[in-house]
């Protein structure tokens, strides 16, 4: 397993066989999918069978735990709002009153089929991050002529994000080792002391930015100016070529796209009142 | 010989600085030849490296004085990045010169920016890394390898750029002792393979002696001794006043020197301070 910027991919995996760009079509047009599905059954498939694609790629699945935090906290916030936050309906059918709070049959409903429509996406994002590698995402966007001006500062800020991050170890060290460690004290304690990071990481910031342009200006690029307008080789490119299984999965995703689109305002599929899961729990509730 | 260098009655003030960055340079530097510059913290040696390749007075604020002619041109008078393409700099900061995400990118990036055809990049690349020991780290990112590899791309990602004049300022202050004899290994295949004209400022004496063909002093902004480098080095006292300890083995000789007992011309290596003291013993 590899460390990038932007997560954890495995050393080894059948997907890096796959040209970047189709696992950046696959991010962009899988990720709408839950925008036409209102059935959560169908969006948990959906997350089942992305799951099975980080299995098939090798994906360690107990580095996805990080992901669970966000998870969970997303979910108490949808369903927060929705419930707790979500109003007086007196046209929903009213399930329970707790404290002075209505809990409506709808509501409930809803904040799952938000849920269940942000839950794929993540994970399709999760999918994407655990198998490429930054240069994969340049790549990718290079390939389908994105500007490198636009590919570049994306890559330079993955790139600061990184350096932020070690000098941000660099100072807790420093700052640890000057007696200063706020394990074990409370939470306003830590955020008050923060500042104490928060300076010298500023500080450095400015000084890397600086050596940073300096670093840009020695190898000869400029933004604007004669020198932007010089025909760039690309030279990373030529190591990725499309090979006939790249298309043919670029294929299936359209076609899966235009096959939900056609059976979502063709034939009426996907809607929350077909969900089986949500009858069930309907009942379950009623 | 010409000049690629050539620097006439040069002041740099940094903005909301008191006293000049540097102070009434006069310096020439020949084409093929290999400069040392050493001297302590703040003498300017940073400054002037910098005022070499542009990035002062281009990135810099500040007032300047006098004339930097690089190849015959005034600094200011190149447009962007066009002094870039013959004047390559590498900084002590290995870390903080990568732009890229795979060391290959990072070597290919100034390459593409001065317009290499991908054939002209392949071939680059190709001897570049065989030149640093680079090629079997072109995949890792910059930022997973070691300090000592760090510079090696930093220093192979200017030299695939291919510049008339190579500057290098404290390009080891950050490595360990076998890192350091690698890069300056690297230096005297330049040197020797290439012919190419190279400044090196660093603190490192003994890895840089026996390469280079002149040495300059520098202390507050001003450049106190310029001379062949066994020339320069006969200046002991003068280099110890400036806080700069010369090696031990000249220091040994020069020690020998004051009490009298010994003569002639410093030693320069170990090898050669070996053979002149089998002599002395004899």
């Amino acid at each position: 397993m590899n460390k990038t910027l932007l997560g954890y991919v495995p050393n080894e995996s059948p997907i890096y066989a796959v040209h970047p760009f189709v696992k950046l079509f696959f991010l962009l047009i899988v990720s709408l999918f839950p925008m036409f599905v209102t059935a959560p059954d169908w969006n948990i498939g959906l997350m089942v069978v992305i799951v099975i694609f980080m299995w098939i790629s090798r994906v360690n699945m107990s580095t996805l735990k990080i992901y669970v935090p966000v998870a969970i906290s997303m979910g108490t916030i949808i369903f927060l709002s929705y419930t707790v936050l979500g109003g007086t309906h007196p046209e929903f059918e009213l399930l329970a009153r707790v404290a002075g709070i209505n809990f409506y049959w709808e509501r409930i409903r809803d904040a799952l089929v938000v849920y269940f429509r942000v839950l794929p996406m993540i994970f399709t994002m999760v999918f994407f991050l655990s198998t490429s590698r930054e240069r994969d995402v340049i790549v990718a966007m290079r390939s389908i002529k994105v500007p490198f001006v636009i590919t570049y500062v994306f890559a330079m800020s993955l790139r600061s994000a990184g350096m932020v991050l070690e000098d941000f170890q660099i100072v807790r060290q420093a700052e640890k080792a000057r007696g200063f460690d706020p394990a074990g004290k409370s939470l306003p304690y830590k955020i008050r002391q923060y500042v104490m990071y928060m300076i010298p990481l500023f500080a450095l910031s400015l000084r890397r930015s600086e050596e940073f342009t300096n670093a840009l200006v020695a190898r000869g690029y400029a933004f604007t100016g004669e020198i932007s307008k010089v025909k760039r080789a690309d030279y990373i490119l030529t190591h990725y070529t499309y090979k006939y299984f790249d298309y043919i999965f670029i294929a299936m995703i359209g076609l899966a796209f235009v096959a939900l689109l056609v059976f979502r305002y063709g034939f009426g599929y996907f809607q929350v009142d077909q969900s089986w899961l949500m009858n069930l729990l309907r009942e379950v509730v009623s | 010989m010409t000049s690629v260098i050539d620097i006439k009655d040069y002041t740099w003030k940094y903005l909301h600085t008191e006293s000049p960055a540097l102070n009434n340079i006069d310096l020439s530097i020949e084409e093929g030849s290999f400069v040392g510059i050493i001297g302590p913290n703040g003498a300017g040696k940073t400054t002037l490296a910098y005022s070499m390749d542009g990035l002062i007075p281009g990135q810099y604020n500040g007032i300047k004085k006098g004339t930097v002619n690089v190849f015959g041109k005034e600094v200011e008078s190149y447009n962007k990045g066009e002094l870039q393409q013959v004047v390559g700099v590498v900084f002590s900061d290995p870390e903080a010169q990568f732009t890229a995400m795979t060391v290959e990118d990072e070597l290919v990036f100034g390459m593409e920016n001065i317009g290499l055809t991908i054939q002209e990049i392949r071939e680059r690349l190709e001897w570049v890394t065989e030149l640093t020991g680079l090629t079997d780290l072109l995949l890792k990112p910059p930022y997973e390898i070691s300090g000592g590899q760090k510079q090696r791309v930093a220093l192979a990602a200017v030299l695939a750029m291919k510049p008339k004049l190579l500057i290098l300022d404290e390009p080891t202050s950050m490595l360990d002792p076998v890192s350091r004899k690698m890069i300056f290994e690297v230096l005297k295949k330049l040197k020797t393979d290439e012919d190419s004209t190279i400044v090196v400022i660093e603190h490192s004496l003994e890895n840089l002696i026996p390469l280079a063909d002149q040495m300059i002093l520098m202390a507050d902004g001003e450049i106190i001794l310029q001379e062949n480098t066994r020339e320069f080095f006969n200046n002991s006292d003068l280099l110890l006043e400036k806080g700069v300890y010369p090696p031990g083995v000249l220091y040994f000789f020069h020690e020998l020197h004051r009490k009298g007992l010994y003569q002639g011309e410093y030693p320069l290596t170990v090898e050669q301070g070996k053979n002149l003291l089998q002599q002395l013993v004899k």
